[in-house]
């Protein structure tokens, strides 16, 4: 087979395992295919995992046109705490914002609250005379005299890398860059990132944060990345190495090498942009995704084929922290703590909950049999034969069924109730966890479940969907056939992706047009600027303008997306009209007073080649070739049935099926209830639809 | 048993995590919806979902100071208004404490009924502050006022949307009313948005489910949150345990607290006589400090209803200043509520050291800074709390820089917004290193906050409690330091320290100067680990000479 450098690849390392997706086109036919592999992932050298599952796909290397490689180093960095040692530098007056941060605690009936450790300490972090006004006027000139002083003492102090943030540089950079030129200058090998490198929006403790936490990972992103980058280019890799990115896009590696802490969410926003790409190829552009993982289930909307991305990004918050913020573009996205591997507790009052702790890699389940004596999703699942005890975890684990009985029975005791009724009902307090999250990124924000197709991914996603869907009255399933590998899947088809946030404070008026036109175009230009830095040509880049408005007095903003003619003459009314009906859908109501604007979003972009699969010709309906057993499945509410199962090998395009039903094999089961009819679509996807019956 | 049992559990806990679930969304709709910072920063607001009597259901997250009022207003609607004039798509208002509001005048509460098949199955409510309801000074709360007919409009319960209609004449009369008509006209529909919000999140969730597990959902909840409650009452020490404090304008408060199995009994009658000026709370509002104090020492982690604070005994002497009659003005009512909050836990301490640590700093430090925007020319106005030093535990130090105990998800306001929006300078905004608080473990830092002004004809009005008496420590450590503020004159450079003050005229280049207290500490000093010492010379907070002075390092 002749391939002639079309061939893409994409690894993903996640917390167990690197997966790679190859897909490759014939020159000749025009055919293309898509190769998958798995191998474990090898901290703390994650090169070594990388360089394996290559080998495993048998992938020849000069014959890749791109790799695109997405890695969790950087929250694995934060998340163990082994960054840099880190030196941070602020306006005088301000050296305490990053320990003083916001004063909010969520966690409020709890008077033993523990608020966050500040990643800096108070003695590396320093100050610096000078000050901007928030129209980005000097007020009073950077005085550089000190640091001198400050560069010695974090010298002896062992401070590996500098986070400069100064007040009002979303406004005016300068004092930012003369510090970082100044701080270069006396310490050219230290590591500096001043916080508008990475944003230029308003609120000093969030900037502050982001520039401290970027500093926290570069030393150890950077070596990664180049380390990775040196190996492949060894082993004559045909193509750049690009970087997934939490925006959904993909940056070169000197790029994300600059601003690592892009990359922070990279894994479950390369399964989201694999959701929007999948939602194009089939005629779905507003997808419900969600994926469902080991730990936790994630889900995104995706409307008109777009992926939502926001700056409003917090590290390790939850009810019971304030958390840390990192002010980068990542996609919107809800995570509960509700995976295969959530643990099912009874409390004192015979109320069964699941999550969020969850029972890990180790011990695992209790039907893994090593050692976990709690009850998880994924031994209810197995226990109501949801998934096959000869295809557990690939088949590579033979469950311990009596671990999970006792472990079930346990639970089941408490409340009262038998096995059955335990398993049954952990499967529905799941369930009812995951439908609360998918109503929050779609009811809770105007947007109607019914008109979306839900896509569901991950190890744990095509078993729930179908539940879930029926609750919130989705119409139509899609489960990937990439599903087991999908952030993989997704990378392929990222394109190179900048977002960039400015706090723009405009009335949406027509003497304001101009002002906020102009602040476009400068965005623009630095887009262009940026990628044409990277040897992109300038002409491949397309750009989205959105804005981020609200009522004037209000604090939150509502993001729309602006239209060409928006800021020309008689255009500025309509956009703030269409601020209105968006504010209306969401809240309900509309008011009678002026819109304004407080900030940008621009996104720049080169499209990527995509996956662009040849469709295959439909074959026969008839699906008996690929059934291979019948089994009783207890579907919860939808009752217990003997199931036909299928195997995923033998299903091939224009294949139809009934429910109730499962499929079993790559990696995942796909549980169809009674009432949703399966088909395979050219690209082996499995669409499901749930069939009106007479008695509904 | 009850007939709660012919439900199976996991349907009625997926109902009960639906009102958790809309008690929630209904305070998120009001954040960010809101046009006042008070409510989307500040969050003096709190969201309800109720049963069709009243009874509390589920509270919003987000803050400890709400949960466990709208109950109290819902059935004062129920019974001024009466079932047969409450209707599908109606929406009621009132503000007026008397009247079932709880707080002060400022505090406008908004509930709606819920009705699935032509039933009453449920209220959802909202509460937040308002910027302005008239009164005789701007914002409404005064501290000259000794009427609450100085303190805004009054309104009892009414009906502002009938059966989906706005009734303009009400709104009207709270436009009017306003001196930021918009701004209270903006609030008012983001309150109204928020109780739709919930309103059509249960319906749905009855339509699904059917009314009659709804309520038998709702009824199983409230009983859930009382054996909790009585449970972990039967861990807590036993006995009558009574405490007196002097606070910073002389008066003297009183608490006794009696805990037994099946009680926690707080006894407020011995208190002083009910003020002409607006430091009074309400019979209701007196009941908060003693909600938050409870359900901290019983469980902080779940949503509270109305079951979980069955085993709460409030005791009050009509006249007092914990339960005022008519006329007597609250606009400052948390200036009291506070310093209540405190002495409970400060009598409780001793008793439960696991939980409750020394003296937080125990105030709002209530700051009201206005005049014009010297760059737009319109008017502004910060109304904003602050934050300071909590105390040491028995385990660690204490928190630095968070919002006091009434406040929850509350967040500061940056410095870069705040020059853009206010149009004045923060200096700046660090760490208090004042001496005070050490202890074998240390009180958290208040901060230092200098404003400079801009506009011409700028006003401040700041009140700040525990100026006199600090945060107290607890086993040997040493008491933490006072609120205060400065204002630095720009034409001589004058300084004057002040604890209150109301309407000061301010000029630009006039500096305002918040400091707030440490936090007491806990322990003897001389038992601190010499390493912390170390760490804390380094990190700047403390002197060597005063370090060997009280740590003896």
């Amino acid at each position: 087979m002749s391939t002639d450098n079309t061939s893409r690849v994409a690894t993903d390392v996640g917390g167990t395992f690197t997966d790679l997706v190859l897909f490759e086109v014939d020159a000749d036919t025009g055919e293309t295919s898509i190769r998958t592999a798995k191998a474990a992932t090898t901290p703390p050298d994650f090169d070594k995992g990388v360089l394996e599952v290559f080998d495993r796909a048998n992938v020849s290397f000069p014959e890749i046109a791109s790799h695109v490689h997405g890695t969790t180093v950087v929250i694995n960095a934060i998340t163990e705490r082994k960054g840099a040692k880190v030196g941070l530098i602020t306006t005088e007056g301000f050296r305490d914002t990053l320990e003083i941060a916001r004063g909010n605690r969520p966690d409020f009936f709890n008077l033993d609250y523990k608020k966050p450790a500040p990643f800096v300490p108070r003695y590396l972090r320093q100050e610096v005379p000078g000050r901007l006004t928030y129209q980005g006027e000097e007020r009073e000139p950077v005085d550089l005299s000190g640091l001198g002083q400050i560069v010695d003492d974090f010298r002896s102090d062992g401070v590996e890398a500098i986070a400069v943030c100064l007040l009002h540089s979303w406004a005016n950079a300068a004092h930012e860059a003369q510090v970082v030129d100044e701080v270069r200058r006396l310490w050219p090998e230290v590591s500096v990132v001043a916080s508008n490198d990475i944003t230029r929006e308003w609120r000093e403790y969030e900037r502050t944060s982001t520039a401290v936490l970027s500093a926290y990972v570069q030393p150890t992103a950077q070596r990664y990345l180049r380390q990775l980058e040196s190996q492949l280019e060894a082993k004559s890799l045909g193509g750049p190495t690009l970087v997934m990115q939490s925006n959904c896009g993909v940056g070169s590696v000197e790029a994300v090498a600059a601003t690592p802490i892009a990359m922070v969410e990279s894994g479950p926003a390369s399964g989201f942009m694999g959701a929007a790409e999948l939602g194009r190829q089939i005629g779905e552009p507003n997808v419900l995704a969600l994926d469902i993982g080991g730990t936790t289930a994630k889900c995104s909307l995706i409307e008109d084929g777009r992926v939502r991305v926001m700056t409003d990004y917090w590290l390790e918050r939850d009810r019971s922290s304030a958390g840390y913020p990192a002010m980068v573009p990542v996609v919107d996205l809800v995570e509960i703590g509700n995976g295969g591997g959530s643990i099912a507790w009874v409390d004192d009052f015979q109320k069964l909950h699941v999550g969020p702790q969850s029972a890990g890699a180790i011990p695992g389940p209790a039907s893994y049999g090593q050692g976990g004596i709690e009850a998880t999703t994924t031994d209810a699942n197995l226990w109501l034969g949801r998934i096959s005890q000869d295809d557990f975890c690939g088949g590579e684990i033979t469950p311990d069924m009596k671990m999970t009985e006792k472990a079930l029975r346990e639970v089941g005791d408490r409340m009262g109730v038998s096995v059955d009724e335990a398993a049954r009902g952990i499967v529905r307090i799941a369930n009812n966890n995951m439908v609360n999250a998918l109503k929050l990124i779609s009811l809770n924000r105007g947007y109607d479940p019914r008109d979306f197709a839900l896509v569901a991914f991950g190890g744990g996603g095509p078993m729930h969907a179908l539940a879930l869907a029926t609750e919130l009255g989705v119409q139509k399933v899609v489960i990937p056939a990439a599903a087991s590998v999908f952030s993989a899947w997704g990378m392929i088809s990222s394109d190179l992706r900048r977002d960039y946030f400015v706090t723009t404070l405009a009335d949406v008026d027509e003497e304001s047009a101009s002002t906020i036109s102009a602040a476009f175009s400068e965005t623009e230009q630095r887009g262009r600027d940026e990628f044409a830095d990277e040897g992109i040509d300038p002409a491949t880049v397309t750009t989205e303008r959105f804005g981020n408005f609200r009522y004037q007095g209000q604090e939150h903003t509502v993001e729309v997306l602006l239209e060409d003619d928006d800021l020309l003459p008689g255009g500025t009314e309509r956009l703030a009209e269409r601020f209105r009906a968006v504010y209306e859908a969401e809240y309900t109501y509309r008011l009678d007073v002026p819109v304004e604007m407080v900030g940008l979003h621009l996104v720049a972009k080169v499209k990527s080649a995509g996956h662009s699969p040849k469709a295959a010709d439909l074959g026969p309906e008839d699906s008996t070739g690929a059934k291979r057993s019948v089994r009783s499945i207890d579907y919860a509410l939808d009752g217990v049935h003997d199931a036909d199962v299928f195997d995923a090998e033998l299903l091939n395009p224009g294949m139809v099926f009934a429910g109730p039903a499962v499929v079993e094999g790559a990696g995942t089961s796909v549980l169809v209830h009674p009432g949703w009819r399966a088909a395979v679509d050219p690209y082996r996807n499995l669409i499901l639809e749930h069939q009106a019956t007479d008695t509904e | 048993m009850s007939t709660t049992n012919t439900y199976d559990p996991i349907t009625l806990e997926i109902i009960q995590n639906s009102f958790q679930a809309a008690a929630d969304e209904m305070f998120v709709a009001m954040q960010k919806t809101a046009m006042s910072s008070i409510i989307y920063e500040v969050l003096d607001m709190g969201t309800a979902v109720l049963d069709q009597y009243g009874e509390l259901a589920s509270s919003g997250a987000g803050i400890p100071a709400f949960v466990g009022v709208l109950d109290k207003t819902c059935k004062v609607v129920i019974d001024t208004i009466g079932l047969d004039d409450i209707n599908e798509g109606d929406v009621f208002l009132t503000n007026d404490p008397y009247w079932g509001a709880v707080t002060h005048l400022n505090d406008i509460v908004v509930t709606m009924p819920v009705f699935q098949d032509g039933e009453l199955i449920a209220w959802t409510a909202n509460i937040a502050h308002n910027s302005d309801v008239g009164g005789m000074a701007p914002g409404s709360a005064s501290g000259d006022a000794t009427e609450i007919y100085q303190e805004g409009l009054r309104l009892p319960p009414v009906k502002a949307i009938a059966k989906g209609e706005t009734v303009r004449a009400v709104m009207d009369i709270i436009r009017l009313n306003s001196r930021l008509p918009d701004i209270s006209s903006g609030d008012l529909w983001a309150a109204i948005a928020s109780v739709r919000t919930g309103e059509r999140r249960l319906r749905e969730v009855a339509a699904r489910y059917g009314v009659d597990a709804f309520r038998a959902a709702s009824r199983d909840f409230m009983d859930y949150g009382e054996r909790v409650s009585r449970q972990a009452l039967k861990t807590l020490p036993k006995g009558t345990f009574e405490l007196s404090e002097e606070i910073d304008d002389g008066r003297v408060l009183h608490v006794a607290i009696t805990i037994s199995d099946d009680a926690f009994i707080v006894d407020l009658t011995n208190n002083p006589e009910q003020s002409t000026a607006p430091t009074n709370v309400s019979r209701d509002g007196a009941m908060i400090p003693v909600q938050m104090i409870f359900k901290s020492l019983t469980d902080s982690s779940i949503t509270a209803n109305s079951g979980t604070f069955r085993p709460i005994q409030l005791l009050t002497t009509p006249g007092t200043v914990f339960d005022p009659v008519e006329p007597a003005p609250m606009g400052f009512y948390y200036d009291l509520m506070l310093p209540i909050y405190d002495l409970i836990w400060r009598c409780l301490a001793k008793e439960v050291p696991d939980i409750l640590g020394a003296g937080h700093f125990a105030s709002v430090c209530a700051t009201f800074i206005g005049g014009t925007h010297p760059d737009t020319g319109r008017p502004y106005s910060i109304i904003e709390p602050q934050i300071g030093g909590w105390g040491a535990s028995g385990q660690r130090d204490g928190n630095s820089a968070m919002f006091s105990g009434v406040h929850g998800d509350t967040f500061n306001c940056p410095a870069e917004i705040n020059e853009a929006r206010n149009g004045l300078f923060v200096k700046r905004m660090e760490l208090n290193t004042e001496p005070g608080g050490e202890g074998r473990f240390t009180g958290g830092r208040g901060i230092v906050m200098e404003y400079e002004l801009r506009a011409d004809d700028g006003h401040a009005t700041l009140a700040f409690t525990r100026s006199k008496f600090p945060p107290w420590a607890v086993d040997g450590g040493v008491e933490g330091s006072p609120n205060y503020c400065e204002v630095i004159k720009a034409e001589d450079g004058s300084s004057s320290r002040y604890s209150f003050a109301s309407g000061l005229p301010t000029q630009p280049g006039d500096v305002i100067r918040i400091v707030t207290g440490i936090g007491g500490g806990v322990g003897d000093p001389k038992d601190r680990d010499p390493k912390l010492v170390e760490q804390d010379i380094r990190n700047g907070l403390i002197d060597a000479d005063r370090a060997a002075a009280v740590y003896g390092a």
